[in-house]
């Protein structure tokens, strides 16, 4: 039976209150319960982790949008393939699609697998430049979600709800950890230039969390930041008396000891270095000849995806947290929403990708920052054994994710679907261990890592995620 | 003392239900015990006396009761009250807090120089007769609801509908609407619209009213996809999603917590949350048509033909496209495009719910608040904690069930509703509530600062007919609000009580987004003050647009004249948010949102610095100092501080000024003056 005389939850808090009884105490009370009002100091400041001993200091998320198939990249079934045409057998159990129905039949892949690296992981022959990393992969057979559709999927991929208005995971992390860079934004996405997906704009957001953490957008095309650029009538010489006039009218009239005009007067100077130098991290003429065609800078059909992973690189050297490079937008054939071409889809989502994530990976590696960088693969879902046509519905049941970096053991596979690949069977790793394991290896705890939003400590992984322990 | 559910509020109907279904009500298990009943919020409010305070000193300083309160908690402190502000400070923080936009120079003047006793009140009582009044409060009550005009998720589609739900706050606000009044009307208004049908009212003005304030259930986001409909479960998402606002807006509780489990801190059972989704069990979306049936029917056929057009053509270039080579594509698509502006846009109706008892929902316990594992069948009952044991549930099938559950919420006794409304108010006048966590007056949210306030406010609203004007008076006309902000550095309060919960300073604080906006296209003389009707697009960068899944949704308003508009009549698109709001920390209006935060970080500096909005301003601003104070460097200078800040430049500040003038343009003085702290921020 509840009982609020002996229960108490203990948070930071509780032991606050219990320390200053009294009057103290209430106002004490008023003064944490608003986060928000508390003096506005640089939140954005670097902060020791949970676990300072923690490897990973930065996350590159490569995220697949639309789901790519387990079954034609790194979750081999060979009796798929033998099934191939069949009704699935009833011994596999139910499953519900957002297009195809129970009528539908299986759909054997034709990608071949080969073992790869030192592990003898088999890879799919759409990968042949990832393949040869895979001894620094540490491959998720067995992942699931709630949800059959794009949005909610991709709302619970991000944020772990799988309703828009929860921050994403980058948000969490730049909340966990700060931002290491004066000059740069602590969190980027950088969408596919071919357009937008479901779950849209608020799928990469910091929900409730304070406007300082919501993510950066570099767009494609010339100005990838907004207001980096200063508008064409004016000179950064005349800029630069006006951010001078505004630096001594507001000093002149700032009180003594005041936090919050002062850390306004502050980000003024910030922007000013973001403006001035944020640019240069655009600005590839600097990498090497090799470098460029490493990543398939130049080649028409890597450019786009490769000069993302390389800065994407550029970004993490500079110590931006967390960057997300999608891959796939706009319509769903443009996305690894393989609906109606499995084969089509995936041999063309796979050319664009294949080396520039080899790429990022050997050159963070080389570079010795493979450690400290904790690299994600993957999408909202994966797709169906079943055949939609040609194609494959998605399937949120089973599927495959990898990471690599930042402290995690390689060369291995983790958990299993089973035999047709419809469902994960052995140590089926859901999105919040996925993001229980992510803070874990940034040195974050989850139960540590929470905001109180609507009378509750809300957190990424909502319900308690379990670590995969395997790769750790 | 317990809260019946006074019989006398219910109407014959579901009083009917009620008695029906009182054989099979037998307390449940879980029965709350004194201790859970005796929380501070679910307590009665009890009479409080205006502290008589001792010195006649201290009752000297008393203005109006608040101040009375106020100075009783501050002396435990020993704390001193901080001293009047000045008139120019005092006119442009009530400007803004009661209108949201900054006085004219005239304004300032004419109130400076009113030497009448009661210049004050009479300001006050001017700026509440504001319309702009309902625009201002009306964006508070946009939060605490989730407003947004767009369904989110994949579609985001529009709900062309929604303002008129908007305009209705804005209204409501500006005639004084008895707040009992004004939450009947969301949570039950299409209930009270079919009853005035059914009584053969004919003021169809008022049916309009009551069916567009019962958006409010339908305001949240919703989830559509194609191909297989997960019925079951999107209909949970729905169902939870108006739980859950219910609970934060009203009830300042949070009841989201007992979805999935008992409350872990609250006394909300699992089950209770579910009886309270019950009284919900048959509302569905509903359009209620403002058209005749003939044209409704005309508008069908011509809908059909058009798209039936559109289909056959997009028949044909899809064949087309599978040709290895289609010489007519280009014509194809251009066709395609007409066909697509030939099909009508949807007809005006009012976006609202309705009662539709034969798809009602059967509400379940549900184990860990997944759809698919229903325990037992529950009825509509008010929260376990306030009713009493006996209390039965209503009828499943009653057929005004959120009517009933509006009248539990304004019964006069109720502990919860008129408090959390009262803090509220409390909340947008001193960016503080009385109580911290104006969404949660559970245990795990904070005890009031000030309860016996809290209580004496509380009763005032009641005894003033529910109306928030009353409760603004008592507020703005007292000492406390009328204090300085500033504060010197040696005043002991600094370490007794840093973070000013007993208000012995006014709390200065950064304009929100849309006041900042509204602002500067006031200051510019740009702000078009047109009131109401459909929300505003207004153009922003096309990259953004191109972000959207479906980047034909945002359409720029055609007359740049509406893009001038006060922040309120722009729309509210789930997945586009405008940046220059976003970045101000508007909320996302995802899920409610009590009290804005105000983050101070670089990407702000560089909007107001580099960003269109403030850069086209800027030129305005520059124009109009131009216009207005010739080509008299001093007197630009005065004027863009009479404009932005209230009051003219000190010694200073003038000089600093006139020196970056001499080289520098005056547009780029004008961007300087907006990014003034004495400018972002109201003392």
């Amino acid at each position: 039976m509840f009982d609020p005389a002996n229960f108490r939850p203990v948070s930071r808090r509780d032991m606050l209150l219990d320390s200053f009884c009294g009057f103290g105490g209430l106002a004490l009370a008023s003064l944490l319960g608003g986060q928000a009002r508390a003096a506005p100091k640089d939140v954005l400041a670097a902060k020791e982790a949970h676990n300072p001993e923690a490897k990973a200091k930065s996350v590159i998320f490569l995220f697949m949008a639309g789901g790519p198939s387990h079954l034609e990249t790194f979750d081999p079934k060979p009796l798929l393939n033998k099934l191939n045409g069949q009704p699935r057998p009833a011994s596999f159990g139910e499953a519900k699609y957002q297009f195809i129905n129970a009528d539908s039949k299986l759909l054997g892949t034709r990608r071949t697998f080969q073992r790869a690296g030192q592990c003898g992981l088999e890879v799919s022959d759409l990968f042949p430049h990832t393949a040869r990393c895979i001894d620094d992969i540490a491959v998720l057979r067995s992942c699931h979600c709630h949800r059959v559709v794009h949005s909610a999927a991709q709302y619970e991929l991000m944020s772990g709800r799988v309703a828009p208005g929860f921050p994403s995971m980058g948000s969490w992390s730049v909340f966990g950890l700060g931002s290491e860079s004066q000059s740069l934004p602590a969190y980027v996405v950088m969408p596919d230039p071919d357009g937008a997906l479901e779950a849209g704009q608020p799928m990469y957001s910091n929900g409730f969390l304070p406007a300082a953490f919501q993510p950066t957008m570099f767009r494609p095309g010339a100005t990838p930041v907004r207001n980096l650029n200063l508008p064409s009538t004016v000179t950064l010489a005349e800029r630069r008396r006006t951010v001078e006039l505004i630096r001594q009218l507001n000093e002149a009239h700032l009180p003594p000891n005041d936090d919050e005009l002062t850390a306004r007067i502050e980000s003024y100077s910030r922007a000013f270095h973001m403006q001035t130098e944020a640019p240069q991290v655009f600005d590839i003429a600097d990498e090497t000849a090799e470098t460029l065609k490493l990543y398939g800078v130049g080649n028409p059909t890597t450019d786009d995806y490769g000069r993302r992973c390389l800065l994407a690189r550029r970004l993490v050297e500079r110590g931006v947290r967390f960057t997300c490079v999608v891959s796939g937008g706009g319509a769903g054939n443009k996305q690894w929403d393989a609906h109606s071409d499995i084969e089509e889809n995936h041999l063309r989502m796979a050319s664009e990708t294949d080396q520039p994530i080899a790429a990022l990976l050997t050159d963070l590696k080389r570079r010795g920052l493979l450690e400290s960088t904790l690299v994600l693969w993957g999408g909202e879902f994966g797709r169906s054994p079943e055949a939609q046509g040609k194609g494959r519905d998605h399937h949120n049941l089973g599927f495959t994710m990898w990471l690599a970096g930042g402290g995690v053991k390689g060369g291995q596979a983790v958990g299993t679907t089973d035999d047709i690949g419809l469902r994960a069977v052995e140590r089926p790793i859901p999105f919040r261990d996925l993001h229980a394991t992510l803070l874990h290896l940034l040195g974050l705890d989850q139960d540590q890592l929470t905001y109180l939003h609507l009378g509750r400590d809300e957190r990424l992984t909502e319900v308690q995620g379990q670590l995969i322990e395997e790769i750790l | 003392m317990m809260y019946p559910l006074r019989v006398r509020f219910l109407n014959g109907a579901a009083l009917l239900g009620l008695v029906v279904c009182c054989a099979a009500s037998v307390a449940w298990g879980q029965e709350y015990t004194p201790e859970e009943r005796s929380h501070w919020s679910l307590k009665p409010r009890a009479e409080r006396p205006v502290p008589q305070l001792e010195s006649e000193e201290d009752r000297r300083w008393v203005r109006t009761p608040v101040d009375a309160f106020i100075r009783e908690k501050q002396r435990q402190l020993n704390l001193q009250p901080a001293p009047p502000a000045d008139r120019r400070t005092l006119v442009r923080r009530l400007y803004f807090d009661l209108l949201g936009l900054p006085p004219t120079p005239d304004e300032v003047a004419a109130f400076v120089n009113d030497d009448r006793q009661d210049a004050y009140e009479q300001l006050v009582e001017r700026l509440l007769a504001n319309p702009h009044y309902g625009e201002r409060w009306a964006q508070h009550w946009l939060d605490v609801v989730r407003f947004a005009e767009t369904e989110g998720f994949e579609y985001d589609h529009h709900r062309p509908d929604a303002w008129r739900y908007r305009d209705y706050v804005i209204q409501s606000l500006n005639e004084d609407k008895p707040y009992n009044q004004f939450l009947r009307e969301q949570l039950a208004g299409d209930e009270l619209a079919r009853q005035m049908k059914e009584a053969g009212q004919t003021d169809l003005a008022a049916q309009h009213q009551a069916y567009v304030a019962a958006g409010f259930l339908r305001l949240g986001a919703v989830r559509r996809n194609a191909g297989n409909q997960a019925v079951a479960a999107s209909r949970n998402e729905v169902l939870t999603e108006m739980t859950d606002s219910i609970g934060a807006a009203f009830l300042g509780l949070t009841v989201g917590c007992a979805r999935c489990h008992d409350h872990m801190f609250d006394p909300i059972r699992q089950r209770d949350y579910y009886r309270l989704q019950a009284f919900l069990a048959a509302t569905f979306e509903h359009d209620e048509p403002l058209t005749t049936p003939a044209e409704q029917a005309a508008w069908e056929a011509e809908k059909k033909r058009a798209q039936a057009e559109f289909d056959a053509l997009k028949a044909k270039l899809i064949a087309c496209n599978n040709l290895p080579n289609c010489p007519e594509e280009a014509a194809l698509r251009d066709s395609l495009k007409q066909a697509e502006a030939k099909i009508p846009p949807p007809l005006a109706s009012l976006f609202t719910v309705q009662n539709a008892g034969p798809q009602r929902t059967a509400i379940h316990v549900l184990k860990r608040g997944e759809w698919e594992q229903k325990g037992a069948l529950v009825g509509p009952r008010p929260l376990g904690v306030l009713a009493p044991r006996e209390m039965p549930e209503l009828a499943a099938d009653a057929p005004f069930p959120r009517t009933v559950l509006a009248d539990w919420l304004t019964q006069p006794d109720h502990p919860l509703t008129a408090r959390v409304m009262v803090n509220r108010l409390w909340l947008f006048h001193f960016g503080q509530g009385l109580v911290g966590t104006a969404n949660d007056f559970g245990l795990n949210g904070d005890r009031p600062t000030h309860p016996e306030l809290l209580d004496y406010l509380a009763t005032h609203f009641l005894e003033h007919g529910w109306k928030f004007k009353p409760v603004h008076r008592l507020i703005v006309l007292s000492n406390t609000y009328r204090q300085s902000s500033t504060t010197a550095v040696e005043n002991s309060g600094h370490q007794q009580d840093p973070h000013n919960s007993r208000l012995w300073h006014f709390p200065r604080r950064r304009l929100d987004a849309e006041s900042l906006r509204d602002a500067l296209l006031s200051i510019s003389g740009q702000l078009n003050t047109k009131a109401g009707g459909p929300s505003i697009m207004v153009p922003v960068e096309e990259d953004l647009v191109k972000l959207l899944y479906k980047p034909a949704q945002w359409q720029a308003h055609a007359d740049a004249a509406e893009h001038d508009r006060r922040s309120i009549y722009l729309i509210v698109k789930r997945n586009l948010r405008l940046p220059f709001l976003e970045v101000f920390d508007q909320p996302d209006r995802q899920t409610s949102c009590a009290a804005r935060q105000a983050t101070t970080h670089a990407p702000q500096a560089l909007e107001l610095l580099n960003g269109t909005l403030s850069n086209h301003l800027a030129d305005s601003f520059a124009q109009r100092l131009q216009r207005e104070a010739g080509d008299d460097r001093p007197r630009q200078i005065s004027l863009a501080f009479q404009l932005a800040v209230g009051r003219d430049p000190s010694p200073a500040e003038l000089k600093l000024c006139g020196d970056f003038l001499q080289t520098q343009p005056l547009r780029e003085f004008a961007l300087a003056v907006f990014n003034l702290n004495s400018f972002l921020y109201v003392d």
